[in-house]
């Protein structure tokens, strides 16, 4: 193989080029500083960034039922709800005041809504909705003068020791004024609130059959305002 | 008293004894322990505080990935947990209609402090109307616990926001896919260095040398004629 004079030159630089490139690597070896690595473990922790709630209750169950008709013999009775407009409770306002609902903020600061449902009966004839008083109602009641529920309506009041939703929960989650100081429902973490509730039933019922009734209670952290 | 006579009814009673000192840890781990457990038992439900944001502005007849959702168990009993779209909480903007954002409508099953992030797809319709949009991501807990008929259970929300630009999206077959660029970056570099390569004048020249004894073209030639 015959390189052309112009190649030889350029095999010759690059061999220099080469030669200088590993020489200055082994003569700026020794000069480097030479230490041991040194590693600092930290842990940092954080506050949550969850919002969360729990709820467990003590024993709580409905009772103390009062209201209805003797004539008709459909007063309340124990833990059975009478008609027209009898009321059960779970927990008690007076005179000691009893609360067996203890829901928790478990995480930031939130404002605590709660919410109700329909009551469904068991055959699955026709439910009750919920209603409310007070001068703005989201369901108005339709019993006497819309201070009582009416047919297949029902009213349910949480309280807690510093008072409560007065006017009756919604099918929508609102601000529980029975949570948080001066019913602002605003919830810091950890803080906790106990709770009962009152049961205002129907005028009367459509369906007839059934005495068995389920509803649901949901309590729900939403975010703050400043969120 | 000695010792009781082996086979007697002494010894059946002394041993009888025996084992119920045995059975006293049990019982006393039924009596108080259970419950206890029983008594503490609680649902509870977690989402993210920060809230759910489309990184940048949707289009009318668009459809985006949105981040997924973290959601916890923060009660001590299982419980699935499912995604609905609902305002509640106070916040500026129009009110996201539920029908755009597709959750997964299977729940997820979740234990004691499990956790679980939950995919949210937005699905902008073409008459949408431009502006910020806002609503909650909610979270339900399946548990409930009884209080006589009623059912008490748990939910938690978080922020849902994002902003419909004017204008419709571009359509997907006429988008850029993502590695076009890339590419395209990488055919000018390599363009780049084969034009360098020519203009340089470098040169890489290769001969055969003949071998010794060895008859060149020239000289067969040379000796046919």
């Amino acid at each position: 193989m015959q390189i052309p004079r112009s190649g030889k030159q350029i095999a010759v630089l690059l061999l220099g080029l080469a030669l200088c490139l590993t020489g200055c690597g082994i003569a700026a070896s020794p000069s480097q500083p030479v230490g041991k690595a040194a590693t600092l473990n930290l842990s940092l922790k954080t506050v949550p960034t969850v919002r969360s709630i729990t709820i467990s209750p003590g024993k709580a169950t409905f009772g103390n039922c009062t209201g209805g008709k003797d004539v008709n013999n459909t007063h309340s009775a124990g833990s059975r709800l009478g008609f027209p407009n009898g009321t059960c409770w779970v927990g008690e306002i007076s005179p000691i005041g009893v609360y067996p609902i203890k829901i928790t903020n478990t995480g930031i600061a939130s404002f605590v809504y709660v919410n109700g449902s329909s009551a469904t009966p068991s055959d699955d004839g026709n439910g009750w909705s919920l209603c409310n008083l007070g001068t703005k109602p989201v369901a108005t009641c339709n019993g006497y003068k819309h201070r009582a529920p009416g047919i297949d309506q029902y009213i349910v009041e949480n309280f807690g020791p510093g008072g409560g939703t007065r006017s009756g929960l919604t099918g929508t989650p609102q601000c529980d004024r029975a949570f948080g100081a001066r019913g602002k429902c605003l919830a810091s973490l950890g803080t906790s609130q106990h709770e009962g509730f009152e049961l205002i039933g129907p005028f009367a019922a459509s369906d007839f059959r059934s005495t068995n009734w389920t509803m649901s209670i949901t309590w729900t952290p939403v975010p703050t305002e400043g969120d | 008293m000695g010792w009781p006579e082996p086979g007697g009814p002494e010894l059946l009673t002394h041993l009888r004894r025996r084992r119920l000192w045995l059975l006293m840890p049990a019982a006393l781990f039924g009596l108080f322990i259970l419950p206890a457990a029983v008594a503490e038992a609680s649902i509870g439900i977690g989402i993210q505080a920060g809230p759910v944001r489309l990184s940048g502005h949707a289009h009318p007849g668009g459809s985006y990935q949105l981040p997924a959702v973290y959601v916890v168990n923060t009660g001590s009993q299982d419980e699935s947990v499912v995604l609905k779209i609902q305002r509640i909480s106070p916040g500026h903007g129009l009110t996201i209609p539920p029908s755009w954002i597709h959750v997964s409508s299977s729940p997820v099953r979740l234990g004691h402090n499990q956790s679980a992030r939950l995919p949210l797809q937005l699905n902008v319709p073409p008459n949408a109307k431009p502006g910020l949009y806002f609503s909650d991501v909610i979270a339900h807990g399946s548990g409930s616990v009884n209080a006589g008929h009623a059912n008490l259970g748990v939910a938690a929300a978080t922020g849902l926001d994002f902003t419909v630009a004017a204008g419709a999206a571009p359509h997907p077959g006429l988008a850029i896919p993502s590695w076009l660029w890339p590419g395209l970056g990488g055919l000018v570099v390599v363009a780049a260095g084969l034009l360098w390569i020519f203009s340089s004048g470098v040169r890489i020249r290769i001969e055969r040398k003949p071998l010794s004894g060895s008859v060149s073209e020239g000289q067969e030639h040379a000796d046919t004629a």
